[in-house]
């Protein structure tokens, strides 16, 4: 059919199906990739553009009804006013952390500029309702509309900071600016001309054999497949694992599929056919077997294995004892305990995996989302069969990654048939492929006891926790043995005893969700606090900050920290607020007024170990300096809407002592950048920047000694020349005379930093880590007696993150990880076969994040570049466990099984009346 | 998959001459928001779509001179929001359509997609009922008008003909003393399945009393109930702490939900007397004013 309609003030005719979406039009034909989609069923609104003046799902919209229509998307709002006042405005407030909800967030306030000179907070939120965001916690993005839509005069421009001031300074993220003129390319947004589509066929069963039939006649019955691949043409190793020595995971299952959505065989070819074929037609026979449901029914003698060598399906036990706790509890006072349980989470980015590989010679490159290149370089070289050298990865721009892609996902299939292929393959999973197929947080089953003394001292602490790590290893073994360290909480405890398991089934993969397991962990122990102090009649700021961990006092394992310690620092933070809002609670009913909310108030805390746990993990750091004056940084660490980008800008730029904008940056791409290790564990600022920092001064001293100055000299680099400037005398240094080497630089410093750690004992005694940070949040909400639903009223943060290196960017961790809290505390369960997609899925919108109060707090770490801890994973933890307390300080009931969904809170608030 | 044929005519007569012309399956197009997502998912395939919003009457909302509406089945119900007329009058019926989908479905989101989606917990549904609205057909034999109610048998079965599609939909005039209201309850705070939705009209006399009622409950049976026990428990009260027991009671006893991640069937059934006791409390203070 042809059509014809504007698109961004141009005319467009083309001939297309009537009932083809508007995305595939603007994407495929068009090629405006500003447009982004993440679900394909109007979820998630990051396909939202403007047609005729509406605000619309472009998914949604089918291209025969769009004759005479005109089409606004975000490469065309880049020309109005408008469009310049959001862009300036989300760059300035951090409204944009990954980017890829962010071109439809900007279409969508335009269109309420347009109707709404001075919109209110309400209307912002209303207008932009229909787009999820998973990183932001929406606040900045709502902050940054408001900015927009006031008097020019209002808005602060950005500003450059000073020279040697870099950090600290709330530098908006140097990758920004693609971000918001919806030039970024995301893993689907680039695709090389003639490049192969790739499917993959996935099991349907949870749990089964498989016999592959006649793929001959398969292949023959459809013209354009090109290749189809089975595990018998993985060319190396059919196996992965994030984790070496745990590698279990087949890329395609073998003979058996032991998760729903597990990958048995890809298809490759052309486009047009690929793209349409049925996959249930695809020559299978299934032999479907009895499923591990659950880790009580996988750990029974008569259950099957699923894996050779784990007896029990226990992949990894994880253990930490000190003292005694016989002896701890028998000198408490009080003691409580519960059994706490938590489901499958999804990591709900909104960008599903996508990206594309190529053939070079003998050499493969992949370009895709992911948030660890140098471990995708390694697992996929052995799938290979290739030397490491032969394998590229650049990361493309990161859609949300938040510990699942850390994982192998996409990857090895567009590799495996780029390599067969000869040419370009690429794959973009659906939302259903991208829930089936990626790892979920673990569920968890934690049954714990705390005992206190008649003063609120702690006595001792027990817990036993079951993981539930799904069909396949990937950090199973990371969550088993972090747990055990966290579970007691930032607390002093003399007398402890923590044992965790993970236990495989046949339920998809649990792998990494940001807080390896400490969140669940978190949610028990901190809700045993909340009950001990209520049983003691004791102000829960109080009990915490009496039992709180300080300087020279032994952690769990035994480690001592001299300084650094800053728990007791983000509790007396939030002194004030817990006051204020005590008060209001207490005034807003904890008794009956007719009403039938209730109003109350709950603390969590956190603290987290920075980096892997008792194993090295490594980062190194390349910076160089070109013949023409020129500063490279290159750094392979992957930003993935964190900004760690901008944040190891910004401590090389002042350990160089040169302006932030005089570094050329070389982003994360394994042939350009050295191994930075991968984006987790919260271990980019402190890992890499540590590294950075080292590098940056390496590089400033090679760089005076060339000119002989003081180590006070300023370093200037203007106009492809390097003078050192001291004492009021400038000295231009000669770089062109200086030799040149393979990178071509004539200097260059390179920086290895490995954060020092030790094992743990068989108690799980040892140094575990060399930096954690800490923090607590108050959490304030309104519950509706009758209906069980909560409203959060409002979120106090306080987070010690040493030093705040770029503090705008601190406030986006806190307030995207606490609207992933919220989501774990109030709805967030991920069942297979019935939550694969984001309305059946729930993740917080625009109205489910309140209002977030941020305190930042400063213990500095000597081990931290600058005195800085990290960040991205404790944000999250405080924010589950202080809901569910802020439950029960409103209306009496104990939730121990998350989401606290509104028929859980009524059934738990019937008990409460029960029993009183 | 067999290509589409796509029609957008420009009348009523012609939709219904391309319908009976029609030999596979054919679907209406309207604002596209469910059937785009059947087409992908290949839920449906269709020989013949036709897209029906270059029919006026399908498009506009009108006050007729005896106070009633006519409102086009294509038309967008969020944009009864800012009409003042139909909000004084019926706000709850425009509370219902205010919440189908967030701002970016509501640009397309059609009324009679809505209901012709037939799902029980659709949030448009229940005040319309209770509203007393009925739906214009158009067909191979002419036209008729039924109760919107009766237009939902199943989830995703309409009664509906061959060849039928509904054109526009009338809304009774405000009666006097009259007030309206639905509720739903959702786990988030927007763009969500109602859990359980509950639609109210009624009509006050001066002295307070309730002279009629009709109360509707949306995601507690496969179809949106019409809870007649409900309405006789509260007409002829003024609303007293007895009357909306039984209100509340005959709820309970009507609700027949099932079990999901949403809700427990035990947690539905209450909520459904919580909803209708709220909801007829706001109705009647609408009625007041």
């Amino acid at each position: 059919m042809k059509i014809e309609f504007q698109v961004n003030g141009k005319a467009v005719n083309v001939d297309i199906a009537p009932t083809a979406r508007l995305t595939a039009l603007l994407r495929d034909v068009l090629d405006l990739k500003g447009t982004k989609v993440g679900c394909d069923a109007g979820d998630c609104g990051a396909c939202s553009v403007i047609v005729d003046g509406a605000i619309c799902c472009g998914c949604l919209v089918a291209v025969g009804q769009l004759d005479g229509a005109k089409v606004t998307t975000i490469e065309g709002l880049g020309n109005t006013a408008a469009g310049a006042r959001l862009a300036d405005a989300f760059l300035r407030h951090g409204a944009a952390q990954c980017g890829i909800c962010t071109p439809a967030m900007m279409v969508s306030a335009a269109v309420l500029l347009d109707q709404s000179a001075r919109p209110s907070r309400r209307d912002v939120e209303g207008a932009l309702g229909g787009v999820l965001c998973r990183c932001t916690g929406y606040r900045k993005i709502v902050d940054a509309v408001l900015d927009a839509s006031a008097d020019d005069e209002n808005s602060a421009p950005a500003l450059t900071p000073q020279r040697r001031a870099a950090v600290g300074h709330r530098l908006a993220r140097l990758d920004g600016l693609a971000k918001v003129n919806g030039t970024e390319v995301f893993g689907a947004d680039y695709v090389p001309d003639g490049a192969a589509l790739v499917r993959v066929v996935r099991s349907p069963h949870a749990h089964a054999r498989f016999t592959i039939g006649d793929l001959r006649a398969f292949k023959g019955d459809h013209s354009g497949i090109e290749v189809i691949l089975t595990a018998a043409d993985i060319p190396g190793h059919n196996l992965h694992g994030v984790i070496a020595p745990f590698a279990d995971q087949p890329v395609l299952a073998e003979t058996v599929a032991r998760f729903v959505g597990e990958a048995i065989a890809i298809i490759a070819g052309a486009p047009n056919c690929v793209t349409g074929l049925d996959l249930s037609a695809f020559p299978v026979t299934w032999e479907p077997l009895e499923p591990l449901q659950s880790p009580a029914a996988a750990c029974d003698d008569q259950a099957p294995r699923l894996h050779a060598g784990r007896p029990g399906n226990i992949l990894v036990e994880g253990h930490v004892e000190r003292g005694d706790i016989t002896r701890g509890f028998a000198e408490a006072a009080h003691i409580v305990e519960g059994k706490f349980t938590t489901p499958y989470v999804e990591h709900a980015y909104i960008e599903p995996e996508a990206g594309y590989a190529r053939r070079i010679g003998e050499r493969i490159e992949v370009h895709a989302c992911t948030q660890a290149p140098h471990m995708d370089r390694e697992a996929l070289a052995l799938i290979l069969g290739v030397e490491t050298e032969a394998v590229r990865v650049v990361p493309s721009a990161c859609g949300g990654g938040f510990g699942s892609k850390i994982d192998l996902t996409l990857e090895p299939f567009i590799a495996l048939a780029a390599w067969h292929l000869d040419r370009p393959a690429y794959i973009v999973f659906t939302r259903g492929e991208s829930m089936r197929a990626s790892t979920k947080r673990h569920p968890s089953e934690i049954c714990a006891r705390v005992g206190c003394d008649a003063s609120g001292r702690v006595t001792a602490m027990d817990f036993d926790g079951v993981f539930n790590t799904g069909a396949y290893a990937s950090w199973g073994p990371t969550v088993a043995n972090r747990v055990p360290i966290h579970a007691c909480g930032p607390y002093f405890i003399p007398h402890y005893r923590a044992h965790s398991q993970a236990v495989h089934t046949n339920g998809p993969t649990a792998g990494a969700f940001r807080g390896f397991g400490v969140p669940q962990a978190a949610i028990a122990q901190e809700s045993l606090f909340h009950d001990l102090a209520e049983t003691l009649g004791m102000d829960q700021l109080e009990f915490r900050l009496t039992n709180a961990l300080d300087n020279q006092q032994p952690t769990v394992t035994g480690q001592v920290f001299a300084e650094g310690v800053g728990i007791k620092a983000c509790l007396e933070a939030l002194r004030p607020a817990w006051r204020r809002e005590s008060a209001a609670a207490r005034e807003h009913g904890h008794v009956a007024d007719g009403s039938t909310t209730r109003r109350g108030i709950g603390i969590g805390t956190c603290w987290y170990g920075c980096g892997n746990t008792s194993l090295s993990n490594p980062s190194t750091i390349r910076i160089g300096l070109t013949a023409t004056g020129q500063i490279v940084l290159h750094q392979g660490a992957t930003d993935i809407g964190q900004g760690s980008t901008t944040v190891i800008s910004q401590i090389v730029a002042d350990a160089l002592g040169i302006g932030i904008e005089a570094l050329d940056l070389v982003g994360s791409d394994t042939d350009l950048t050295p191994d930075a290790g991968k984006t987790s564990a919260s271990r980019q600022t402190v890992v890499s920047g540590t590294a950075a920092l080292r590098a940056g001064e390496a590089l400033r001293g090679m760089i005076l000694r060339q000119g002989n100055a003081g180590s006070d000299a300023e370093i200037t680099l203007a106009n492809g020349t390097l003078s050192l400037c001291e004492d009021g005398i400038a000295r231009v240094i000669e770089l062109a005379n200086l030799e040149t080497n393979p990178h071509g630089y004539v200097l260059e410093a390179e920086e290895t930093y490995d954060p020092p750690t030790t094992p743990l004992d068989d108690r799980g005694q040892g140094q575990p880590y060399s930096v954690y940070g800490y923090g607590a949040q108050i959490a304030v909400v309104s519950v509706d007696m009758l209906l069980g639903t909560v409203k959060l009223e409002r979120l106090i943060a306080a987070h010690d993150v040493g030093r705040a290196i770029n503090p705008l960017l601190v406030e986006g961790q806190i307030q995207g990880g606490i609207a992933q809290g919220i989501g774990l505390a109030l709805m967030e369960e991920y069942i297979p076969g019935k939550t694969e997609n984001l309305h059946d899925y729930l993740i917080p919108t625009f109205g489910d994040v309140p209002e977030i109060e941020s305190i930042i707090v400063e213990v500095p770490d000597p081990r931290g570049p600058r005195g800085a801890k990290g960040l991205g994973e404790h944000v999250l933890i405080p924010t589950a466990p202080a809901i569910l307390n802020a439950i029960r300080d409103a209306t009496g009931a104990r939730i121990r099984q998350v989401p606290a969904t509104p028929a859980r809170v009524r059934a738990a608030i019937e008990e409460a009346w029960e029993n009183d | 998959m067999q290509s589409v044929q796509f029609e957008a005519p420009g009348t009523v007569d012609e939709a219904v001459a391309l319908l009976a012309g029609a030999t596979g399956d054919t679907r209406i197009l309207a604002g596209g928001t469910d059937l785009l997502v059947q087409l992908r998912a290949h839920m449906i395939n269709p020989g013949l779509i036709i897209d029906i919003k270059k029919i006026d009457e399908t498009r506009s909302l009108t006050k007729n001179a005896d106070g009633s509406y006519t409102i086009g089945a294509a038309y967008a119900g969020a944009e009864a929001t800012e009409r003042d007329d139909i909000t004084k009058d019926w706000p709850g019926v425009v509370e219902g359509w205010d919440l189908i989908g967030s701002t970016q479905i509501q640009g397309r989101a059609s009324l009679g997609g809505n209901l012709c989606n037939a799902s029980p917990a659709a949030d448009s549904v229940p005040a319309m009922i209770v509203a007393g609205m009925t739906a214009n057909i158009a067909g191979p034999k002419g036209r008729r008008t039924i109760p919107v109610q009766d237009v939902p048998v199943s989830p995703g079965k309409t009664s509906l003909g061959k060849g039928e599609f509904i054109v526009s939909f009338n809304l009774p005039g405000r009666p006097k003393g009259g007030g309206d209201a639905y509720l739903r309850l959702i786990p988030r705070t927007e763009m969500d399945i109602a859990v359980v939705g509950c639609g109210v009209a009624l009509v006050l006399d001066d002295s307070g009393t309730v002279t009629s009622a009709k109360v509707s409950l949306g995601a507690v049976s496969a179809k949106v109930l019409v809870v007649d026990a409900a309405a006789k428990a509260i007409i002829g009260t003024k609303l007293d702490d007895d009357a909306l027991a039984k209100l509340d009671a005959a709820c309970q006893a009507a609700a027949k939900p099932i079990n999901d991640k949403r809700g427990t069937i035990e947690y539905r059934t209450k909520i459904a007397g919580v909803l209708a006791r709220r909801a007829v409390k706001i109705a009647a203070e609408r009625a007041g004013s």
